[in-house]
This record gives structure tokens, sequence and C-alpha cells, in this order.
């Protein structure tokens, strides 16, 4: 219906990925395909994924983007997920939705000052 | 505070629909009053139970209406199936319990971002899930 709308755009070693407000089940599937074949294709360093548009976090949407993640790892890559609205955290939290030990930042600037300042935290998996 | 008459139907028979509920009924949580909190907790609880509704009974129906008792008012939210029906409903909203190969968080989750949920559900004929928000100043 609207895969289009998921935006992957490589920056020096990095996929930026942006989400729109509401994808159907369909676009959010296509997520983890779009993701791990510019991954490759671009031999990125990983992804920082733009969340700030999105309106509605979902125990399924939430499912996509922890397992994205955790592929993206597995690939040898860093994810950050970037911008959550604060009614998507208040939300999401309350629901029991965990993003696993996924890296999280207040804006795509904020992810790109961890991706240029700081390494990789140890432990995160 | 919820505008008298509000009230809407929609039927879910597709997976896309499920947008079409999302923003239909995010307009209808913002007209009865709710701020944007609570309009993403609504929305979110919704969400969950239209996919498990298109998920296990194929299609079905919600309908939500503007509610108010005595001193307080809020919005309810009735999804309805003729599905297979929940055999056990006090396990199905047990955290983690799942049939399908969801994260088991829907009622669960629902439940708690709204006031009250309701599930009425005989195996075989169908589920009808009720949901209440009510505003918080008022309650």
């Amino acid at each position: 219906m609207n895969n289009d709308n998921i935006s992957v755009i490589k920056v020096r070693d990095l996929l930026m990925v942006t989400m729109p407000a509401d994808p159907d089940d369909p676009t959010i599937s296509a997520l983890q395909d779009k993701v791990l074949n510019a991954m490759e294709r671009y031999e990125a360093k990983g992804i920082v994924l733009d969340i700030s548009a999105v309106e509605t976090l979902d125990s399924f949407f939430a499912r996509t983007v922890s397992e994205t993640a955790q592929m993206v790892t597995l690939m040898g890559g860093r994810t950050i997920i970037a911008g959550m609205r604060p009614a998507v955290a208040v939300t999401a939290t309350e629901i029991g939705l965990t993003l696993g030990n996924v890296e999280t930042a207040l804006s795509v600037d904020r992810a790109l000052d961890m991706v240029e300042n700081k390494p990789r935290p140890r432990g995160l998996s | 505070m919820t505008p008298a008459g509000l009230q809407g139907e929609m039927l879910i028979k597709s997976e896309s629909d499920l947008v079409l509920v999302r923003r239909a009924i995010r307009e209808a949580a913002a007209q009865a009053g709710f701020g944007p909190t609570d309009v993403t907790r609504i929305v979110t609880a919704s969400s969950e139970m239209a996919r498990n509704m298109f998920k296990y009974a194929g299609e079905g129906a919600v309908r939500w209406r503007g509610i108010d008792s005595g001193n307080r008012s809020g919005i309810e939210l009735d999804f309805e199936d003729h599905g297979p029906g929940i055999s056990d409903v006090n396990l199905a909203l047990q955290e983690g319990y799942t049939t399908g190969d969801g994260l088991g968080m829907g009622l669960s989750g629902a439940r708690r971002l709204m006031n009250e949920l309701e599930i009425q559900s005989v195996v075989g004929q169908g589920t009808k899930i009720t949901l209440r928000k009510w505003h918080k100043s008022l309650q």
C-alpha cells in the first residue's frame, strides 16, 4: 500500500531509515528486508531508525523493530532508534514493550553524535 | 467533555483496514477531548484489538461512542467478531500468553492502557471485547 514510505538513505557509513507516521503491516514487514539488503549493498556500519513521525507503536511494530535490530547486530552493524515521541514512549512502557538492548537517541542529530563520539557500548548484544 | 452524539463504526476485512481504523479512532478520541498521550493509549490498544480480530476471526466490526455516566465521561469501543472465540479468557489475559506468533501483549497490554476491558466470548460463535477510557479529571 505505502511501501515506498520507508526511505533508506546512505549517509557516510550509516543508513538513515525513516518510518512514516502510520505504516500498515506490509510496510512494517518490509522494513526488515529493506534494511538488511541495504546493509549488505552499502556495507553500512549500522542504521539510524528515525521514528519521530510514528504515532502508534503497537506490539507488532515493536517486535519488528526489535528483531530488525537483532538482525543488524548479527550482520555486524549497530542500530540506533531515534526520535520516539513522548506519548509513544509512555504507551510502550505501560503496555510492557521493550526494544531489548537497542540503543536509542532523542533525535537523529543526537544519534549521529553518538556514532561520531562514542564507540558502541560494551555489553550490548 | 465528550461531545454528545460521538459515535462511529467500521468493518475490518483486510490488513489495510487496520490503518483506517487507527486513523478513525485517533480522530474520535481527540474529538472526545483526550490529550495526546491518552489518544496514543487508546489508538494503541485499539490497534492490538483490531489486529487480533483480523488475525483470529478474519473480519469483524469496531464501534465507538462517547459515554457519560453522571459525573464522568469518556469513550467506549467495541470489537466484535464471529470468529473462533476465546476458550479461556483468563488465560488469554495473561501477559505473554499467545496462541499465534504474537508477543502475547495484546490483551494484557490493552487492559493496562485503558480503564476497563470486558470480554464476552463463546467458542465457535465469536468474541466481543469492550474497552473504556474515562477522562482523568472527572474520575
